[in-house]
């Protein structure tokens, strides 16, 4: 009998779901062989750039510790929580104040909602800080992955830009005084050119200032530049880098492993298959498309697995202990607001967001060295990391090479030491100020504990790389050493400093305002 | 080897869980568990009992458990006060405990809270919705709620205190007079009078507590348990602080924190303000002069004392000099007096009092010049000395005689400084030489022509005038004209 028109309509309508189902999904249903396992993966937007088939040590938990990814579902969190946040918050120095209050008190789990954006913020200086250790200890920055070495580096700058920009915008007493002091910061080039006395005609720390500000105080035009540099510039930024960085993850050949044995096995549903033996007549290439000899030629296939689910999972079950971890952290902890910005109550002492802390004890020796010398030290030299140590190994293992993990404990201890010897040195016998008062601000631009540390660190790095004669140990000295001296630093200036940058032992200590 | 995937099902298991569990937590926590909807529904349950007519049931039925806020753009105030004192204008519940009781009093009759708000009388943040926040004493805000026998500080904000009844704002009264009555004017500024041994008060109440040192105040670290900390012993609170113990007693110190807490000037809409204080606002730009005895009680006393004696100021390190005595102000030049309280002393802790410094109108000084001399003796007749003084001579007797009090160079010691240039402006010879010929009486000058051995003869005076002279010079270098003139003759015209 020939189906009537009513008849059809009923039989879509209850097919709707199904068809639903089936129109979003390419596959329609979860996949059941390792063919439809691929094609779940590369069919869909958001899973296709991953590869179909992954190798067993991407999923070891202890390679990673999943920092990336904490990361990126760090900045998915502060992503949604901000354009909730963009609803209410006005940024005018008249209104922001009074809206973040309306925020915390007024607006239905507006509380909660900038708790989570705060913590997620912090949580992701830290494991961006975190993972840019990790890819180092790994040697995962070598060839060919230099490259995506320099992105990751750009993100971490934005990720520091992204954070200070928010700073500011709750407009109280804390946000206003870390950003006058973070703009000083940028102000320091000025140390040395008054020092030299050519401030009156080249003063590109005014003029760094400036652009920052918009003016030469902490006020509206502030207010207005930080905004758009946080909620429009710097994340979509971020958003362009990330996806160059997960691009040339992939197209880098995925995370950095070391060779697998020759006629491995896949030690988990895998089997033992043959070596292939190349035939003398082909080439085996795919040179269009990736660099080397892709297909495995002499040697047995590797240790992969279907991507599709157990990758994703992996990735999942991260992200959701990110989440996890936040809102842990949020439910408990408020996001701090002090009283209204008032420029005519400074805070004592005035602290720069707690990353920028070791730089502010260094500035606090001397401006250009610590604000601007040793910070632009950093960034070169570890852009420099993957072009100056170039020789293959170690590569996707911890500590992977010979002698690495004596190499970096001793650094450690020996970065620790000196460290703390020198701020223990400063705060006891301060520094050529304090003996002689007359001497010209040149001498104490060149010669200041910061700029000793470095120089003390870059010694010892060339001691390790006669010693040992390699590229390799003497980056990961010279990388151990600024990394425990960031560390040692940003813990004192945290801690350790009190009204008008004294040392206190506690802040319990400090004089009661 | 295990499936590397089973670690990450049971961590996304766990995460998963974790986050539904805190997503719910935090619902529950703002819908449920949120202290002012428990407040009002006690309120609702209030208003059940106590409802028996028709008017009262259409009223019950409107009342929602909601968030309330009194938004007064013009005061900059958005107060959520009125979410758990859901009864404050509500004559029904006047018995009803805390927080739904009605305002006491009658001020809302006069100040209905949809056009004031609560916080431009209380303080405190009115956005918070727990009192905890509200109250505000332990969180970060510049105003925390004022606590209830202060809040009278606040009416200051649209009134003038002085023309308030008395038996409303008891304390800010006391207060007022206390002021005037511990002469704080001596060495406090206010409204752009007063003097200027201590800081200015203007605003003092505007000040939060982190402008305050707080190190010896007990806590909690409010401004006014600063204030009334300080008020009884001001050394205790602020470290090598000069001001002496205003000897008040627990309630005067409270009366004076008020006071305190009053000087704010906020900016007020003037549809808010009470007509007395637009006039207080003409006033304190053309203050009503006032007498020569009020002139010295509220800005001299502090220091001075009575006048009759010079005192030993233990703060100072120095006697302060008598100003009514009868030799000074009789045997003073007639403008001696006047010069002094208009420019001050240069070197002591007298500061000027001119309309640009002090803030007293010249009909003010002429005043208190007056009421200083009032009663004084004439000076008895002095024989006139027209002898030349030898300075280098006067220098030795100086430093001999006066220097023990007067300091080298008559920099000053716990004697006045004779150096400065007021001084050597406004003292004549004639007055210098009476002066240590005969002493200040009930000072502690004593008359260096006395009928001793080591008494000072006629000529011996003479050097040290001249001595005195050119430490006048010597000082104003500048501003002297090169090669000065030599030392005038003693006894001659002034």
């Amino acid at each position: 009998m020939e189906e009537t028109a009513t008849q059809e309509f009923l039989h879509n309508l209850r097919t709707l779901p199904h068809s639903v189902k089936e129109a979003c999904f390419r596959l329609g249903k979860a996949p059941e062989s390792e063919r439809e396992e691929s094609q779940a993966t590369f069919h869909n937007l958001f899973l296709h750039i991953h590869s179909v088939r992954v190798h067993l040590r991407t999923l070891s938990p202890t390679l990673t510790f999943g920092l990336g990814l904490m990361a990126t579902a760090s900045f998915v969190l502060t992503l949604i929580t901000g354009v909730l946040l963009m609803v209410y918050y006005k940024p005018s120095t008249d209104l922001a104040y009074q809206s973040i209050k309306d925020i915390h008190f007024a607006v239905f789990t507006g509380r909660f909602i900038r708790n989570i954006h705060r913590w997620a913020a912090q949580f992701m200086v830290v494991v961006v800080l975190l993972h840019m250790a990790r890819v180092f200890f790994t040697a995962s920055y070598k060839k060919p992955r230099e490259f995506n070495w320099l992105v990751g580096l750009g993100l971490l700058v934005i990720t520091l830009a992204l954070s200070f920009t928010g700073y500011l915008l709750p407009w109280d007493q804390l946000a206003y005084w870390a950003i006058t002091i973070g703009s000083n910061i940028a102000n320091s080039p000025r140390e040395l050119t008054d020092a030299i006395g050519i401030t009156k005609y080249f003063d590109p720390g005014g003029f760094q200032k400036r652009l920052l500000l918009g003016a030469n105080y902490v006020g509206q035009d502030a207010l207005i530049r930080f905004y758009v540099l946080h909620v429009f510039v710097l994340p979509l930024a971020l958003v362009t880098l990330l996806g160059v960085h997960f691009w040339r993850i992939r197209k880098d050949g995925g995370l950095a492993k070391p060779e697998d044995p020759m006629g491995g096995l896949a030690e988990w549903g895998g089997e033992r298959r043959p070596v292939f033996e190349p035939l003398a007549t082909k080439t085996y290439g795919l040179m269009a498309l990736v660099k080397g000899q892709r297909p495995p030629v002499n040697r047995g296939p590797e240790n992969t697995v279907m991507s599709w689910p157990r990758l994703f999972w992996a990735e999942l079950s991260v992200f959701m202990l990110t989440v996890a971890t936040t809102l842990i952290l949020a439910f408990y902890s408020d996001a701090p607001l002090k009283e209204l910005a008032n420029a005519a109550i400074p805070e004592n002492p005035a602290k720069a967001p707690w990353y920028f802390l070791g730089i502010q004890e260094l500035v606090s020796y001397s401006a250009f060295t610590g604000g601007l010398l040793i910070p632009v030290i950093v960034v070169v030299g570890l852009a420099l990391i993957p072009f100056l140590d170039r020789r293959a190994g170690g590569e996707g293992t911890w500590f992977g090479t010979k002698s690495e993990r004596a190499v970096f404990w001793q650094s450690f201890l020996f970065a620790l030491a000196v460290t703390a010897g020198m701020l223990a040195f400063t705060v006891n016998y301060g520094w050529l100020r304090n003996w002689s008062p007359n001497i010209h601000q040149l001498w104490i631009i060149v010669i200041n504990p910061g700029s000793l540390l470095v120089v003390i660190f870059a010694g010892w790095s060339i001691l390790i790389l006669r010693r040992k004669n390699s590229v390799r140990l003497a980056a990961v000295s010279l990388f151990t050493c600024f990394l425990v001296g960031f560390i040692l630093l940003t813990y004192f200036a945290t801690v350790h400093r009190g009204p008008n940058w004294h040392f206190y032992w506690w802040p319990s200590q400090w004089p009661i305002h | 080897m295990n499936d590397p995937s089973r670690f990450y099902r049971w961590l996304l298991l766990v995460g998963s869980l974790v986050t539904i569990a805190y997503l719910a937590g935090a619902a529950v926590h703002e819908n449920y568990l949120a202290q002012w909807k428990t407040v009002q529904r006690e309120y609702r349950d209030i208003l059940r009992q106590k409802t028996a007519d028709d008017r009262g049931r259409e009223l019950l039925s409107k009342f929602r458990i909601e968030m309330k806020q009194v938004s007064i753009p013009a005061l900059g105030a958005v107060d959520r006060c009125v979410t758990c004192h859901n009864g404050i204008d509500d004559p029904r519940v006047t018995d009803a405990a805390l927080p739904h009781r009605t305002h006491p009093g009658h001020l809302l009759d006069k100040h209905p809270v949809d056009r004031f708000g609560c916080t431009v009388c209380h303080h405190g943040q009115g956005a918070a919705l727990t009192f905890q926040e509200a109250k505000a004493e332990d969180v970060y805000w510049d105003y925390p709620l004022l606590p209830p026998e202060m809040t009278e500080a606040a009416c200051a904000t649209c009134h003038d205190p002085e023309k308030l009844p008395s038996d409303q704002v008891p304390m800010l009264t006391l207060g007022l007079k206390l002021y005037k009555e511990k002469s704080c004017g001596s060495c406090h500024k206010l409204g752009g009078r007063g003097g200027t041994l201590g800081p200015a008060l203007d605003n003092e109440g505007a000040k939060t507590r982190h402008q305050l040192i707080m190190t010896n105040v007990k806590p909690p670290y409010t401004t006014w348990n600063w204030q009334t900390a300080h008020f009884r012993d001001p050394g205790s609170i602020v470290r090598d602080s000069q001001m002496r113990n205003p000897t008040v007693t627990r309630g005067e110190a409270l009366a004076l924190t008020v006071l305190m807490l009053s000087e704010w000037r906020r900016d007020v809409p003037e549809s808010y303000l009470a007509p007395d204080k637009i006039d207080q606002k003409h006033r304190d730009l053309h203050p009503i002069p006032l007498t020569g005895e009020q002139v010295y009680r509220q800005y001299c006393t502090a220091c001075h004392g009575n006048g009759t004696y010079s005192r030993w100021d233990k703060k100072f390190g120095r006697f302060v000099p008598a100003v009514r005595g009868d030799s000074l102000v009789a045997g003073a030049p007639r403008d001696y007096l006047r010069t002094n309280i208009e420019q001050g002393r240069p070197g002591t802790q007298m500061p000027a009092w001119g309309p640009h410094a002090g803030g007293l109108h010249t009909e003010e000084i002429t005043a208190v010049d007056e009421y200083l001399r009032a009663g004084a003796r004439a000076a008895p007749p002095m024989p006139s000395l027209s002898l030349r003084g030898d300075s280098s001579r006067g220098l030795s007797l100086f430093l001999t005689n006066c220097a023990g009090c007067h300091g080298m160079h008559g920099r000053g010691g716990i004697a006045p400084e004779i150096g400065n240039p007021v001084f050597q402006q406004a003292a004549t010879n004639e007055f210098i030489v009476r002066t240590i010929r005969n002493g200040r009486i009930r000072t502690a000058m004593p008359a260096f022509q006395r009928p001793e051995a080591s008494a000072l003869g006629d000529q011996d005076i003479a050097d040290v005038l001249a001595y005195l002279r050119t430490l006048g010079e010597n000082k104003n270098q500048s501003a002297r004209t090169p090669g000065s003139t030599p030392p005038p003759p003693v006894g001659g015209k002034p």
